[in-house]
């Protein structure tokens, strides 16, 4: 009992004393836990979304067949046929756009007549017309029974009738974005003429492995047969960097919260050392004040771990929209799971909140343990100007900076960037420990300059910050990381977008590209029907047209694209950027009608290709035995479009073994000279009764980089986040030291200064925080970019970025940072100039 | 023959809106003297609307122990208008039904399928003279067939010989439901196959020989709403004769007049009977413990022109096949045994019976079999 009175004492009732500070300091770890939750939450519902919709409805799988561009048909009735008892559920699956409203929803095609899904049953008002046209539609469309839909699928547009609604399952909200039909219906819809996207067996029981050979043994080479969920589980193997990147770009916030405990703590400690001394010389041990001091940050922790949390599963609403957003348009459709707030995150969040908070108090905390008690009291309330170690420090920053070098020459760690970001948080430290000594020398060397220059307000402020230096570095330090995130990440996006438009305009040659209107998607595309290429082709002035397809295929258990195009036409036209195997126009001619293939940068990173590989790919069987084809590369060229990678090869090949002739994308070049308006007109009237999108050139660079923007959103919104925590930081800690320097200023007032002057000095004293924060965070940000762009890009994505300043949004930035610290400094300014000097001295 | 019952249901099921629709090429109806051949009139016959084969049968192992089974292929016509060409195309849709009898165990399976043609998933393919459903199918060898079942808890694989010509049931070739024309059916039975093959269950596999019986029937126009049900039943005796009889009812117990069967003798000739030469009579029911529907397991049956006189009990009161949804039928299928006197002989037999319409169909209260199809 006695012990939880002396906590009560001494614990919280200095945190009930200083509640703005307390709140501060709690606010700090919020925020820092909400992004790190939210961003894990985000993270989770995104690669949750894989989950097949359907698994609710038509229950659990163990064995999934797939084939690149779809299961033939016969094979579903070989499969049928088979003397086993294996329940069967062929799919059909794609993607329509809801004409008018432009929604997105997957169309999934079940066989209603072997065996409709319960909530079809059940939702059916009668069985009558879902050959025809009726669907059922998820609950999150807010169609209604009986309504019409109009649908927009590859280039066509159908009218189909919505039958019933599919109960909404509250565990399952982002599923309900669906159209669930007959498997006929849906064939028709999608152009399907004689395969399914999958077929799902559920097997007896007994070893599902054994069921997988035995199976196996009755397909052709070119179908994949898989325990179910792979594809699920590829997908989410793919995602695994990107997520993994993410997750410790929101531990940057928290990083930036515990430079602020730490400050909170440290300040804390000073103002109590005459406490400690009598608690010390009543007989408290060492062990007391150490854990009282943990204690009460272990506490500020807890508040701020459950207003995190809270925080948290709000924020993850907009960041599941900024992360799906980014995975849809890099690497997969999807729509993002449900958010999912369960005691594994909870956990999570309260760990990493007190955890935060208690390992920033440990410096403090121990040497508020290591004060001797007749040294406290006798010094009175004076200020204590903690002994800061410029020169070890210094020595330190430079092992760590050395230390940080030497990691970013490592490999990846099975795909991760380990040692990237180890690299980077060594930086971090570089910089917080060079920090003091940097203040100390710019201060030295500038506090004259400021004088005369300035006046004696600026004089002082630099001299009273380089002289409570400690202090001083913390909040520099904390800002400054901060900032070098905001200024690497910057630079890192910045180099990326310049790179991807001087990739484009290599890339993207052709005048006019036509893709249909129904979805596309980095794994999904809308085809254009069969003919329509021919058409265009002879448009009078259309020199050529470049026709493309891609199939999403597994390649060693990780998604892919295969793509083809017209190697002729791209010889001539393309200037795509090879990495390795000569010039795009001799590589392309060398690709004709060869089973040859080239492969995208991140492609030959992930798989370890080279020029002069081999590659199986799964997409037919050899004559002889049942083997699939193999395939030479003979080039690697640089791709920004799929982070997934793309095997490239030449149209008349890949029709040999997938024999659909329909096209994804049409590229048309027109002659030079020609008039592009007449023939954007022709181009019209040849598309005419196809629902299709036809984009110029700029247009669709225009939409590329939009996308591009798009999908790094969620980084700049983290990066906000950790400003804002530290921008935060620094007004809490200039109130504090407004404060805590009552006396101090109540003697300039005596001394003559006035109530402009004292405002002044403490705008200065931001003013000069910021300067030297933005200074190392330049120089941090600098080097952070350099590892963000050549370590950790090259190694959990595997494309080469070139370099660049992006010299406007960064100088925006920073101002915006600068500006916001000044700003910060305003309240605690007015505060202290309204201070009664008389009242002040009476205290002492 | 239950025939009736369950493709008028899978009407309901399936294409109740169709039947409005313009121009579909109309189907063909079952009409006197219709010329039969074989092997051709064994397998489909698309221009009618249903069709159906329909194995039974009696087998036991060297050591005594008895099972029955039944296997049922149908076939029911939904559309016949020109479709845009898919594999996934209703015009037809298959349904099938398993069961096996382990009369010693006392147990009954059944299974119940639903499919369209699809990608080769179920059909009729003359050619091959193959009948399937998925893995359960007959494959026709001349005079030999080999049929075969699997499931995840038995399976069946059996040769059958048949011993005997096709029997065409009725006057004229036509098997008379109802009033008026086209209210009939062409009805075809091989009355004796010799049946040989294995039969797996619960990890034992039995090698069971004995005999079955195989009715195949089309035709397109589905009796009238007055019938509720019928009681149908092949008997094969042990003075290789046969018998097949079947007695449709209104409501429980008041009988129809267009209730027949069919003798056939050892030398395969078939009688025609009407109903007035025979009797049907329930003796003690048997009361569902699932459906408390009230079937009459044991029945008196008398054919006084032939001096057949006999009592048909069933050694497992439950081979009762429950629906599992809103759109087939329940109802009692199963071995039976067979004892009494035949122009003054004592004789013996075994052979199936079916009985409809005792249990309502879940998705049609009050409904009887013939609940409207739409047309």
């Amino acid at each position: 009992m006695a012990s939880i009175r002396v906590f009560c004492r001494i614990y919280l009732r200095p945190l009930a004393r200083q509640p703005l500070r307390t709140a501060l300091a709690a606010f700090a770890v919020a925020l820092g836990v909400a992004v790190v939750l939210a961003i894990d939450l985000a993270g989770r519902a995104a690669a949750g979304s894989f989950h097949s919709s359907l698994q609710t409805l038509v229950g659990n799988a163990d064995l999934e067949v797939t084939a690149a561009g779809g299961v033939p048909g016969a094979v579903l009735g070989r499969l049928a046929t088979l003397p086993y008892p294996l329940k069967l559920d062929p799919r059909i699956e794609g993607s329509a756009i809801i004409a008018g409203a432009g929604e997105n929803v997957t169309v999934i095609g079940l066989d209603f007549i072997a065996h409709a899904p319960d909530a079809v049953q059940k939702a059916a008002r009668s069985f009558s017309s879902w050959d025809a046209n009726g669907v059922w539609a998820g609950a999150k469309l807010g169609l209604k029974p009986g309504e019409s839909v109009n649908l927009v699928v590859n280039d066509r547009e159908t009218t189909v009738t919505v039958e019933g609604i599919l109960p909404s399952d509250s565990a399952h909200v982002g599923e309900d974005r669906i159209l669930v039909m007959d498997i006929g219906l849906a064939a028709r819809l999608l152009g399907r003429e004689n395969t399914v996207s999958r077929i799902m067996i559920h097997t007896p029981a007994g070893s599902v492995n054994r069921w997988e050979q035995r199976l196996r043994r009755v397909l052709p080479a070119h179908v994949t047969l898989q325990p179910a969920g792979t594809r699920t589980r590829e997908n989410q193997r793919m995602l695994r960097a990107f997520r993994w990147n993410l997750r410790l770009l929101s531990y940057i916030s928290l990083i930036v919260g515990a430079f602020l405990i730490y400050n909170t703590v440290s300040v804390s400690v000073v103002r109590r050392r005459p406490e400690i001394g009598i608690l010390r010389a009543l007989g408290a041990t060492r062990t007391i004040i150490l854990s009282s001091f943990l204690g009460e940050s272990a506490f500020v922790g807890l508040l701020g771990s459950l207003a995190g949390i809270a925080l948290g599963r709000v924020l993850a609403i907009g960041a599941v929209r900024l992360v799906g957003s980014t995975v849809n348009s890099l690497y997969i459709s999807s729509q993002p799971g449900p958010i999912v707030l369960g005691p594994a995150e909870i956990v999570l969040g309260l760990f990493i909140g007190i955890g935060v908070s208690v390992v920033s108090a440990l410096s403090p905390a121990r040497e508020a343990a290591r004060v001797p008690p007749v040294e406290a009291m006798a010094r009175g309330r004076r200020e204590y100007e903690a002994r800061v170690k410029k020169k070890r420090d210094l020595l330190i920053a430079v092992v760590l900076g050395v230390g940080a070098w030497a990691a970013s020459r490592m490999p990846a760690v099975s795909g991760r960037p380990v040692f990237g970001y180890i690299s980077a948080l060594l930086l971090v430290g570089a910089c917080a420990l060079a920090i003091p000594a940097m203040t100390a020398a710019i201060v030295s060397v500038s506090s004259r300059w400021l004088l005369r220059s300035l006046g004696p307000e600026s004089f002082l402020a630099s001299r009273s910050l380089a002289a409570s230096l400690r202090r001083t570095s913390v909040l520099v330090a904390a800002l400054a990381t901060a900032i070098g995130m905001l200024v690497s990440v910057g630079v890192m996006v910045g180099s990326f977008r310049k790179t991807v438009l001087i990739w484009m305009g290599q890339e993207l040659r052709a005048d006019f590209y036509i893709q249909a209107a129904g979805t596309s998607s980095p794994d999904q595309f809308g085809t254009l029907s069969p003919g329509l290429s021919q058409k265009i082709a002879a448009i009078p002035g259309v020199a050529a047209v470049g026709i493309f397809r891609g199939y999403p295929i597994s390649y060693q258990g990780l998604p892919a694209l295969l793509a083809s195009v017209n190697v002729g036409v791209s010889a001539r036209y393309s200037h795509m950027p090879f990495l390795a195997g000569g010039r795009s126009s001799t590589v392309f001619s060398k690709l004709r009608g060869k089973d040859r293939v080239i492969v995208s940068e991140p492609f030959a990173n992930k798989h370890h290709v080279k020029v002069g590989d081999t590659i199986t790919l799964p997409i037919g069987e050899t004559p002889s035995g049942k083997l699939q084809p193999k395939f030479r590369v003979i080039g690697i060229y640089y791709d920004y479009a799929r982070e997934s990678g793309t095997v490239m090869m030449d149209r008349a090949t890949l029709l040999k073994y997938l024999p659909d002739p329909s096209a994804d994308s049409i590229a048309v070049y027109v002659l030079p000279g020609a008039p592009g308006n007449a023939v954007r007109s022709a181009i019209d009237r040849a598309c005419a009764g196809h629902q299709v999108l036809i984009s110029s050139n700029r247009n669709l660079r225009a939409n590329a980089i939009r996308i591009f923007d798009r999908t790094f959103a969620i980084t700049y919104a983290l990066e906000a986040v950790a400003v804002a925590v530290a921008v935060m930081g620094i007004a809490g800690a200039l109130l504090t030291l407004v404060i805590d320097r009552r006396r101090e200023l109540a003697l300039l007032r005596f001394l003559g200064a006035s109530k402009q002057q004292i405002r002044s000095l403490i705008l200065y004293e931001a003013g000069l925080l910021g300067l030297f924060s933005n200074l190392a965070g330049i120089v941090l940000g600098m080097a952070l970019s350099l590892v963000l762009i050549f370590v950790i890009n090259k190694q959990s994505f595997g494309w080469t970025i070139q370099f660049h300043w992006p010299v406007a949004i960064l100088t925006g930035a920073i101002c915006l940072v600068y500006g916001s610290t000044l700003a910060a400094g305003i309240r605690p300014a007015l505060i202290a100039a309204r201070l009664n000097p008389i009242e002040v001295i009476h205290e002492e | 023959m239950k025939h009736y019952l369950i493709p008028t249901v899978l009407l309901l099921y399936t294409f109740a809106a169709a039947a409005p629709a313009q121009n579909i090429p109309q189907y063909e109806a079952a009409l006197p003297g219709y010329h039969y051949r074989f092997p051709r009139d064994n397998f489909n016959h698309p221009d009618y609307q249903t069709e159906w084969w329909y194995y039974t049968g009696n087998l036991w192992t060297p050591e005594g122990r008895r099972f029955g089974f039944e296997l049922t292929f149908f076939r029911e016509a939904v559309s016949r208008a020109p479709h845009p060409d898919s594999v996934w195309n209703v015009n037809d849709v298959y349904m099938a039904h398993l069961a096996l009898s382990d009369i010693q165990g006392q147990r009954f399976y059944d299974r119940q399928r639903l499919n369209r043609a699809g990608p080769g998933v179920a059909g009729i393919d003359k050619h091959g003279g193959k009948i399937w459903n998925g893995n359960w199918q007959v494959v026709w060898y001349g005079d030999h067939q080999e049929l075969q079942a699997v499931t995840g808890r038995f399976s069946l694989r059996f040769v059958l010989n048949s011993m005997k010509p096709p029997v065409i049931h009725g006057i004229n070739g036509l098997s008379q439901k109802a009033v008026g024309r086209g209210q009939a059916s062409h009805y075809i039975s091989l009355t004796r196959l010799a049946a040989q093959g294995t039969i797996q269950l619960a990890g034992n596999s039995f090698a069971v020989t004995g005999s079955a019986w195989m009715d195949h029937e089309f035709f397109t126009e589905k009796p009238g709403a007055s019938k509720s049900g019928w009681d149908w039943t092949c008997m094969q005796f042990d003075d290789n004769t046969e018998l097949m009889l079947y007695r449709l009812h209104q409501n429980a117990g008041s009988e129809d007049r267009y209730s027949s069967g069919t003798y056939v003798d050892a030398e395969g000739d078939a009688q025609h009977l009407t109903a007035r030469d025979f009797r049907m009579q329930p003796g003690s029911a048997w009361t569902s413990p699932k459906t408390n529907a009230q079937y009459p397991v044991t029945w008196h049956i008398r054919v006084p022109s032939l001096g057949i006189d006999l009592t048909e009990a069933t050694p497992l009161k439950n081979q009762e096949l429950v629906s599992r949804n809103r759109f087939t039928p329940t109802y009692w299928e199963g071995a039976i045994d067979l004892a009494g006197t035949k122009a003054g002989q004592s004789i013996h037999g075994v052979g199936y019976l079916e009985m409809t319409g005792y249990a309502p169909t879940p998705g049609a209260p009050g409904k009887g079999p013939d609940a409207p199809g739409g047309e």
